[in-house]
């Protein structure tokens, strides 16, 4: 079952969910998953680890690591990414580094 | 389990839920309602806490209400306490208003009534909860 922290929550510490987790709240610390999606009232300090995807819709400080991030257009976000894909809508706030990861999935068949 | 909807999510408006398959190592303060279903390591305050049955919880907690269904390493100081019938608690149970017990709770530790000025009146919620271990057991 998914989590999800709303915007009454503050929560300071290192996260790490099988599944899916959902953010309206304060987070202060690193968060590992398999999905993140951070809503408009969420406010992360820390380090975002996705498997599989990372949705901003908030406030992030730190950085993104993940397959696919999609940054909103109410997204503020100040860090490092690194990701396979990419997208940004119009709007959003950005003060980042990012990279693009090669594809590895090929070099382990050898 | 890991792929069902993430959408169901977002129609739990109204409490924060830490899900099965979350560990946490931290402080969590919660103005409102939360439920925990997967592993904490740390303080909790919150108004309304709901340790369900998969959760366990290692630290102390301070809250208005408390139900323990699941597991409770650590003391806790609330106004109400309910301990479900799955419910484990090692450690101290301090309640202020009212202390709910279901049959096959299984508690380790002191429990007592505590006044806000820290008094030691350990008594009749103290003696029923011993009558009522009495009976479960």
């Amino acid at each position: 079952m998914p989590s999800v922290i709303l915007k009454d929550t503050i929560f300071k510490g290192t996260l790490s969910q099988k599944d899916s987790i959902t953010l309206d709240g304060t987070f202060i610390g690193n968060i590992t998953a398999e999905e993140i999606i951070v809503k408009d009232n969420g406010n992360i300090n820390g380090n975002l680890n996705a498997s599989v995807n990372i949705e901003v819709n908030g406030n992030v400080v730190g950085d993104l690591n993940s397959d696919k991030i999609h940054l909103t257009s109410f997204a503020k976000v100040r860090g490092k990414l690194s990701h396979k894909n990419l997208s940004v809508d119009e709007g959003a706030q950005l003060e980042i580094t990012a990279q693009t990861r090669k594809r590895i999935s090929n070099l382990n068949k050898e | 389990m890991f792929f069902n909807s993430n959408k169901r999510s977002e129609s739990n408006v109204g409490f924060s839920h830490l899900g099965e398959g979350a560990s946490f190592e931290g402080e969590i303060h919660c103005k409102g309602e939360i439920e925990i279903a997967g592993k904490v390591k740390g303080n909790i305050s919150a108004k309304t806490l709901r340790i369900l049955e998969t959760g366990k919880v290692t630290g102390h907690v301070n809250a208005e209400r408390v139900e323990i269904l699941g597991c409770m390493l650590g003391n806790t100081s609330s106004l109400n306490v309910h301990v479900g019938e799955k419910g484990v608690v090692r450690g101290d149970l301090r309640f202020e208003t009212n202390l709910s017990v279901a049959e096959g709770a299984d508690i380790l530790g002191h429990v007592q009534k505590a006044k806000k000025d820290k008094n030691k009146k350990v008594d009749t919620e103290k003696v029923r909860y011993l009558e009522h271990n009495q009976r479960a057991s």
